[in-house]
């Protein structure tokens, strides 16, 4: 049965989701921190990269068909190096998809519910996870695949709603802090691609594995006009992301949608919409993460480690203090986590693996000539 | 044995989050709230402040279905800050507070000279404001403008308060000033915050200098000639230097600034008939496509050319009228060109030399001409706009009468 097994659309949904669900929340003004008026045009510098890199990715990974990041780590560095790549990703994945979970909460304690303790707020999510994960694969898979069509669509909504509001001149000068901070530093916006990550995990799940550049390419595209339309409508709306913090910068933009009188305070639908993303992204983001742990480990059992993960990420999104502390965690190491893991630390195990089938092979091929 | 575990567990964590969110629903159910449909805020001795609350109240509809008028509930407090004084109204109430329907903030011009931003800042901060209600600066006490707002076609004052900014589309006469605008302006570089300007209908109907057709275009609130059971008004911008109110525009000036940021669709002008010696003429002009800005920031005084079309219809009507005729329309095009050029470079170096205030927002079509912040930065524009030289371009096209065109 091919159930647990997903196809390209899935994909390219599943990485999307991870872009999703982080613009809910900080991403795009910490873009718009970094390279202020031209962030647009840093955007579009970053998604030329963005795709680059993936189709790179997607290049090393080829000659590795049907294997994942961990075998490839496997044929690298035999058990130990399996493991601590393993390692680092779990870590990965549960420690930036727990913070955002306890930031996403956060929000929707200050909107709806003022006195309720964000434990249960929490324990929502990890309750519906943990449900989730007792399905198969392809059931949190295509559910993600329904969820998010909409999530998209109600972004685009937003973008059009309020383009009477916008003042286009915003994104101007040009250059924001310069060349060197828009094209050299705002490079650090690569991590808005995190998405990527799954890149490296696909293969092994793919009904088609040989469709990765179509994947990679299609899902990394959607996700830079994505992020462009997100930033265009704070950048264009409001003046000042530099100057205050809001809480949840897109959700401030939905409660400025009107038609008339009769069509007033939308916002809770897009709220309706975005929980469900990030429900769908917390039971995706905790399956790759038990699918990599089975590996290191050979456990053979998936539904002994489904609480335990739940309960790894609900532990996790609950020490940080206050929202400060959760919010510093997103904004200042959730980019550098990005490009260290998944940028440096990935590409350069494919690298390495690559070099080293290379010589495997012309060894081989010289012993075979001697 | 361990169904018969796993049931009690389900069960008690259904009990647990049943208890842990019903918190929420109390505190948001609609028979724990009052709710706030306008708030006003003046200034008071020792830095205090006089918040006055405008709840509704709910009418049981009567026996034949048609709702009653029933006056809203208005108290005031007396306390430190505007959060003091919410949590004082609180418990004065016996019911929390809800500002979620809150359409208007009025505070009085005194305290607007004072600055307004810890408030400002304050209300953003609450999640039940909407970036919707409109800000107004009463020339009277908010107090005393809530009390006097007794609105004569409307039985629910929710609705006035929705419906009041709306005339604003047709008349020009009060800009959009929702706090959600306010705040982005006041946290803005290259503009300036406006607000509504209001107070109550107190003119002397007999004295007053606003009786003349071109006068009757300079009016603001506290200053027109109305007489009604509604003893307030809306009409005129205030208009601020950063959180400080620094001076107000009176109706033909809000119709040039609304013209200055495209936010107008029409508006009535009273222009002197080229025609008829002594008369004035009534056109109604609606814009014509965007403006054209051009700032040139290559001096410390910018130069700003500003060109905008309109075309209209004559309104007033009287005997041996000819609107038929090219040449008489040309004219009055002409008339209207020169009376509007006018009117907008008057309004312009108003805002430039007296309230050093962009609040048309010409900073952000200068930010154009720099390719770095620190460009930007260093040409100040705040500071430079009271420099300003304007080149107002105004081109009218003048179609004829509306069902009469010759009398």
């Amino acid at each position: 049965m091919t159930s647990s097994k997903i196809n390209t659309a899935d994909a390219i949904m599943l990485i999307l989701s991870i872009v999703v669900t982080h613009t809910m929340l900080s991403l795009p003004r910490n873009i718009l921190i970094v390279t202020k008026s031209a962030t647009i045009l840093n955007l579009i510098f970053v998604s030329i990269i963005a795709i680059l890199i993936a189709y790179f990715i997607v290049r090393l990974m080829r000659s590795f068909s049907g294997l994942d990041l961990i075998d490839i780590s496997e044929f690298l560095g035999g058990k130990v190096l399996k493991t601590i790549i393993g390692i680092i990703f779990i870590a990965y994945f549960l420690s930036s998809s727990s913070i955002m979970l306890r930031n996403f909460c956060e929000s929707l304690k200050i909107i709806y519910y003022p006195v309720t303790d964000i434990t249960f707020i929490i324990l929502f999510f990890i309750i519906a996870i943990c449900m989730a994960n007792r399905l198969d694969f392809g059931a949190t898979i295509k559910t993600n695949t329904l969820i998010l069509p909409f999530v998209l669509a109600s972004i685009i909504f937003l973008f059009f709603a309020n383009m009477n509001k916008f003042s286009p001149q915003r994104m101007f000068p040009i250059l924001g802090d310069g060349i060197i901070q828009t094209f050299g530093w705002g490079l650090i916006n690569l991590s808005a691609f995190g998405g990527i990550a799954y890149l490296y995990f696909l293969p092994t799940a793919l009904n088609e594995p040989h469709k990765m550049k179509k994947i990679a390419l299609i899902s990394i595209g959607i996700s830079a006009i994505y992020l462009i339309l997100c930033v265009s409508t704070l950048l264009f709306m409001f003046s000042f992301f530099l100057e205050a913090n809001e809480i949840t910068p897109l959700y401030n933009a939905t409660r400025y949608i009107e038609f008339g009188n009769f069509f007033q305070r939308l916002e809770s639908i897009f709220l309706l919409f975005w929980i469900l993303a990030v429900a769908g992204y917390m039971s995706i983001v905790s399956k790759f993460s038990m699918r990599i742990f089975q590996k290191i480990t050979n456990i053979e059992n998936k539904k002994s480690l489904i609480d335990i993960f739940g309960l790894l990420i609900f532990g996790i999104s609950t020490i940080p203090k206050n929202y400060a502390i959760s919010e510093k965690c997103e904004t200042e190491i959730y980019p550098y986590m990005v490009l260290g893991i998944v940028f440096v630390l990935g590409i350069s195990i494919l690298v390495l693996a690559n070099l080293s089938k290379r010589n495997k092979k012309t060894k081989r091929k010289e012993e075979q000539h001697v | 044995m361990s169904k018969f575990l796993r049931n009690i567990f389900v069960f008690a964590l259904i009990i647990s989050f049943i208890i842990a969110f019903s918190g929420s629903y109390s505190s948001l159910s609609m028979d724990n709230l009052a709710y706030v449909l306008a708030i006003g805020i003046d200034s008071s001795d020792e830095n205090k402040l006089e918040v006055t609350f405008e709840f509704s109240t709910t009418s049981p509809a009567s026996e034949s279905g048609s709702s009653e008028k029933t006056s809203p509930v208005i108290n005031t407090v007396t306390a430190s800050t505007l959060s003091n004084a919410i949590n004082l109204m609180n418990s004065y109430m016996g019911k929390q507070i809800n500002m979620s329907h809150c359409k208007i903030i009025v505070f009085s011009e005194e305290l607007a000279y004072q600055g307004i931003s810890d408030e400002i800042y304050t209300l953003i901060n609450d999640t039940q404001i909407r970036p919707s209600a409109n800000i107004m600066i009463s020339k009277c006490s908010a107090k005393y403008y809530l009390k006097q707002t007794k609105p004569e076609l409307e039985s629910s004052i929710f609705k006035y308060y929705e419906i009041l900014t709306n005339s604003s589309k047709y008349t020009g006469y009060i800009p959009d000033s929702s706090i959600g605008n306010f705040f982005n302006n006041l946290l803005c570089k290259s503009c300036m915050p406006t607000a509504i300007l209001c107070g109550t209908n107190q003119a002397d109907l007999q004295n007053s200098s606003a009786k003349d057709a071109e006068k009757n275009s300079s009016i603001k609130a506290n200053e027109t000639l109305l007489e009604g059971k509604n003893g307030s008004e809306s009409i005129g911008t205030a208009v601020f230097r950063d959180d400080k109110l620094v001076g107000e525009l009176n109706a033909i000036e809000t119709i040039s600034f609304l013209t200055t940021r495209n936010e107008i669709d029409r508006f009535l002008i009273s222009v002197p008939d080229p025609i008829k010696q002594g008369k004035y003429l009534d056109i109604y002009l609606s814009l014509d496509g965007k403006p054209e800005i051009k700032v040139d920031t290559s001096t410390s005084s910018p130069y700003i050319k500003f060109k905008t079309k309109f075309s209209g219809r004559i309104y007033s009507m009287s005997k041996d009228s000819d609107y038929l005729s090219p040449e008489v329309l040309n004219i009055i095009s002409n008339t209207c060109n020169s009376y509007l050029e006018s009117t907008f470079s008057k309004y312009l170096y108003r805002t430039a030399q007296e309230f050093h205030s962009d609040i048309s927002g010409f900073g952000k079509n200068a930010l154009l001409n720099f390719f770095t912040y620190s460009e930007s930065n260093s040409y100040n524009w705040l500071e430079n706009y009271k420099n300003s030289f304007f080149d107002v371009d105004v081109d009218t096209s003048i179609q004829s009468g509306m069902l009469l065109t010759e009398t």
